[in-house]
């Protein structure tokens, strides 16, 4: 698995990490029991502070989301995909929220922001798969 | 744990020039350092004291518990040292370069530094001379983290160079840092700084505007913008240590520090003003209200200096 850091968008760098882990596992890109990336090479591949992501996994342990398994590393828990399928939406509404409140704040009416959502989600829709 | 760098109440003069002012700072050991600030503000010169290249005027300084005064040959066989432009023997070869340096240090140099060049993909019998900028500073951090230093300082490494060799500069400090080793590291480069620094350092003229933990810095500075009625009316004052001000028309934006949440909401529903709009802003925009701030606290310092000097002359008979 593979993060892809932007240190432009507000949101702090462990928490990017912490998120797209969660996005990966509730996707089913990191399936139960499977090894995410030791802290090092995590760090490395994504460019960013070996301590930052050393929190992200202590985060993730502490949420239940990952367990250690002695010796060998931290891999996926159990119950993450469905505590992660759970949390997904949780992470959309909240971003959908401070997109909501811009659009709020700039006038845009609730039915401009309906038929925005709509064409935008049949056009993503016609998108060939990544 | 015993600092890897420490300075006391350094100062160093070129001429009329003060390039530190009174400057103090300990880097604990295992920690990617940062030092952000202008050209001109001291980054360099802090660097070249540090490894004995220049003296401080007044002061302490000591690198791995060593004086850079008395021990600058020991302290530079023990710390890696890349800069902006490497000075390197251009008729050598990337193997040659390795086998020179080797001497100055202790054994297994030369095969470290084969295996530094393996990754960074160079060919061992290329020439200096013929190599792109990006290529000879690899060959530069090779030679830099050959002897695994527990110390590397770096100069703007990455000045000049593309994001590919960018990004193997920034992998090598990560492999540093994971090992407990200690990165110091002056950079124009702020998201990269971003990324992989634990602490920043923030000169400006000489002095430190400011040091602590990256995560503590952006944790605590917030930008709020208030819309007011009209342009007339005057914004409140906000419940937090104010960075920057700046009215763009009736809407007002501020950089705060420990910006107290609950009373700004408490505030604009009290005076009858639209929310707040609150941003975390990135490490780019604190470094540039910080610089801003500062320039013109000193402008402003200088300005009462000179108005002084005016009323002065201006009672002379």
């Amino acid at each position: 698995m593979i993060c892809q850091i932007d240190t432009n968008n507000g949101i702090p760098i462990y928490e990017q990490i912490c998120r797209q882990v969660k996005f990966a596992i509730a996707n089913g890109s990191l399936l139960v029991g499977e090894h995410v990336p030791s802290v090092r090479d995590m760090a490395t591949s994504a460019a960013v502070n070996v301590n930052t992501v050393a929190r992200s996994y202590r985060d993730l342990q502490a949420q239940g989301v990952l367990v250690s398994i002695r010796g060998t590393g931290l891999a996926v828990a159990v119950d993450a995909p469905e505590k992660c399928r759970r949390e997904r939406l949780e992470m959309v509404r909240e971003r959908l929220q401070y997109i909501l409140r811009e659009a709020i704040q700039n006038g845009v009416t609730s039915d401009e922001i309906h038929s925005l959502v709509h064409t935008e989600w049949e056009s993503l829709q016609r998108e060939p798969p990544p | 744990m015993e600092p890897v760098i420490r300075l006391s109440n350094v100062s160093k003069r070129f001429g009329r020039v003060k390039a530190l002012d009174d400057v103090s700072l300990n880097i604990q050991p295992g920690t990617v350092c940062a030092v952000l600030g202008s050209n001109g503000a001291g980054k360099s010169t802090t660097i070249r004291l540090l490894l004995g290249f220049e003296s401080a005027d007044k002061g302490d300084i000591e690198v791995l518990g060593l004086n850079p005064k008395t021990h600058a040959l020991e302290i530079r066989s023990r710390v890696g040292y890349v800069s902006d432009s490497p000075p390197l023997y251009e008729w050598m070869t990337v193997d040659e370069i390795g086998w020179f340096a080797a001497g100055f240090y202790p054994t297994g140099y030369q095969a470290e530094y084969a295996k530094l060049t393996k990754r960074f993909d160079l060919y061992p019998s290329q020439k200096i001379k013929g190599l792109s900028k990006g290529t000879r500073a690899k060959v530069a951090l090779s030679l830099a983290m050959a002897h695994r230093p527990q110390l590397l300082i770096m100069d703007e490494p990455t000045s000049g160079l593309d994001p590919l060799v960018r990004r193997e500069f920034l992998e090598s400090m990560i492999d540093v840092a994971a090992e407990g080793r200690s990165v110091l590291l002056s950079s124009h480069q702020v998201g990269e700084v971003e990324r992989v620094a634990d602490d920043v350092i923030v000169l400006m003229n000489g002095k430190v505007i400011a040091h602590e933990r990256l995560e503590d810095l952006k944790q605590s500075v917030t930008e709020v913008v208030l819309t007011m009625p009209s342009l007339t009316a005057m914004p409140p004052k906000l419940p937090g240590e104010v960075l920057a001000h700046v009215p763009f028309g009736h809407e007002h934006v501020w950089l705060l520090r420990n910006l107290d949440g609950g009373a700004l909401t408490d505030l604009c529903r009290s005076q009858e003003l639209p929310p707040a709009i609150i941003r975390k802003p990135s490490l780019e925009d604190i470094l540039l209200t910080l610089l801003r701030q500062n320039r013109n606290q000193l402008s402003a310092e200088n300005g009462t200096t000179s108005l002084e000097q005016h009323d002065v002359s201006s009672l002379r008979p």
